[in-house]
């Protein structure tokens, strides 16, 4: 219980570091109403066009409410892998060796305390603009329950993924092109802008065997269309792959270890 | 023309010294093309179920893509603290500029490279050759447009990072103002409401450094290059304008740094 404890007091802290810099914090909602914005004409557009009330089983209302939760869950990503470049690169890192808890539970524990607050600040903008612009009639309270179980789930496996990244900074110099090609993995196969149901049937199942998706979609389809079993599924999904990328941080984290010269000081 | 020699010295010093770290800059201007790259991916599959929306199909989407990219891309590569000016101005760092005998803003600008902005650039001159009809009869325009959209954004840049003169700590003000054109110009502009239409042909004039100059490429027409051509001009006026009377607001940060 002691490591969970200290985690969740690390992420305790990462979370109001967030909130002592109100105005940069607030700033984030201005993104988050101008991506909506964006996304309601864009979608508009599509549905006025093709002149159907649905697409792949998504009305317009639908599909503006899933891109409100993919991003909440994007938007309110931290981003650690550039602390961690940062503490690798200037030696800081060694002072972290002393901690009682591992630089990657470390920084996994910030990581997710600084995601938290994001997460309820785009929830609610995001909540609030489409609702305005398309109405609040998307989804169920099951289906939000069933978001909010699976987002964070979701964010445990990006704030992995995101130490794993950091992690290379031990091998490479700059980590941050790593991280796009992440990042446009879940805009792309992890269905951030289109659900898996948009895609032609030979990329839906390669996306379905991807972690990619147990991010963004997985949250977004269970609050737009709650399907208990479905739910079950990719909840199985995200916690596998949880266990498969923790198991590769311990192992990356010992290699790099093995690496890791401390000069004095 | 003074400015432009110290522009043109700073980019061969900025480039040099990025190749100093020659690895980090071929990983981070590919990873920026590869970036880019999957951006369009979205837009392949949405043209697949619907070829053509608003009169916008997949070539005018690129080709938006291929004059924003290379624009945005060569702005910031060759005026790296576009987006930092905010940050320069707020701590104090101008001191420097106004120590020399260069104009402070021109010298503010390109004292610094964006290795990405590179590979942004990279990827819109690929996307103008491969995709981009018209072949090489284009290339005058599609060079004189990008120079154009570069303008844009630096007086966008300038204009956002100047209100730090007024409220101190406009950074992420700032930051916000450059995206959301950056952002916007990705979208072609007539799937947006005319109120919002309204908006990114002035304050975020991000019509003018998508829509419009892609529009001009696929269909020439001399009213959309007049536009950006006067545009541009107002728009870069406006930006120095304002940069230098907020200069006269500027209070030192009594900084004393050492600087190579």
């Amino acid at each position: 219980m002691k490591p969970l404890r200290r985690c969740l007091f690390i992420g305790r802290i990462a979370a109001r570091q967030q909130l002592a810099y109100r105005g940069e914090f607030l700033m984030r909602a201005v993104a988050m109403v101008i991506f909506m914005g964006i996304f309601m004409a864009l979608w508009s557009t599509v549905y006025t066009v093709s002149g159907n009330a649905t697409e792949s089983g998504y009305t317009l209302r639908d599909i503006v409410w899933y891109l409100v939760m993919t991003e909440t869950v994007m938007m309110s990503s931290s981003r650690i892998f550039l602390d961690m470049g940062e503490a690798v690169r200037s030696g800081a890192v060694a002072y972290t060796l002393a901690r009682p808890v591992s630089f990657p539970l470390f920084q996994a524990a910030t990581s997710l305390g600084t995601s938290a607050p994001r997460f309820a600040l785009n929830l609610a903008t995001g909540a609030l603009v489409v609702g305005l612009g398309v109405g609040f009639g998307a989804g169920s309270l099951p289906g939000l329950l069933a978001f909010l179980l699976l987002a964070i789930l979701a964010l445990l496996l990006d704030a992995l993924i995101g130490v794993l990244i950091g992690l290379l900074a031990f091998w490479m110099e700059e980590t941050q092109p790593v991280f796009w090609i992440y990042q446009k993995l879940l805009f792309t196969v992890g269905g951030l802008f289109l659900p898996l149901e948009f895609f032609p049937d030979w990329l839906r199942t390669i996306s379905r065997w991807l972690p990619f998706h147990f991010i963004t979609y997985a949250p977004a389809r269970a609050f737009v269309a709650f399907a208990p079993g479905e739910v079950a599924r990719l909840a199985l999904g995200q916690v596998l792959y949880l266990a498969f990328f923790g198991t590769l941080v311990a192992l990356v984290w010992r290699a790099a270890q093995r690496r890791l010269v401390v000069q004095g000081g | 023309m003074k400015s432009l020699g110290l522009i043109w010295r700073y980019l061969r010093h900025n480039l040099m010294s990025a190749m100093a770290y020659r690895g980090a800059f071929v990983l981070q201007v590919f990873g920026m093309l590869l970036n880019d790259l999957m951006l369009l991916v979205f837009w392949t599959l949405l043209f697949q179920r619907f070829p053509l929306l608003n009169g916008w199909d997949l070539t005018g989407v690129v080709t938006i893509y291929a004059v924003s990219a290379s624009g945005f891309g060569l702005v910031v590569a060759v005026f790296g603290n576009l987006t930092r000016v905010a940050h320069v101005i707020a701590s104090g760092d101008l001191d420097y500029y106004l120590a020399l005998p260069a104009n402070p803003l021109w010298h503010l600008l390109s004292s610094r490279t964006n290795l990405s902005g590179w590979g942004d650039l990279l990827f819109g001159v690929l996307l103008y050759v491969i995709v981009v009809p018209g072949g090489w009869q284009t290339l005058p325009l599609y060079v004189l447009l990008v120079i154009l959209v570069a303008l844009i954004f630096c007086a966008v840049g300038v204009l956002a990072g100047s209100l730090a003169f007024w409220l101190g700590q406009a950074q992420d003000l700032a930051a916000q103002w450059f995206n959301a054109t950056l952002s916007f110009s990705l979208y072609p502009v007539d799937f947006f409401p005319g109120v919002v239409r309204v908006l990114l042909y002035t304050l975020l004039p991000a019509a003018l450094v998508g829509s419009v100059p892609a529009r001009a490429l696929l269909q020439f027409r001399w009213q959309n290059l007049g536009l950006m051509v006067v545009f541009t001009l107002g728009a870069m006026a406006l930006a120095q304008w304002v940069f230098f009377r907020g200069l006269r607001r500027y209070e030192s940060g009594n900084m004393i740094v050492t600087r190579g």
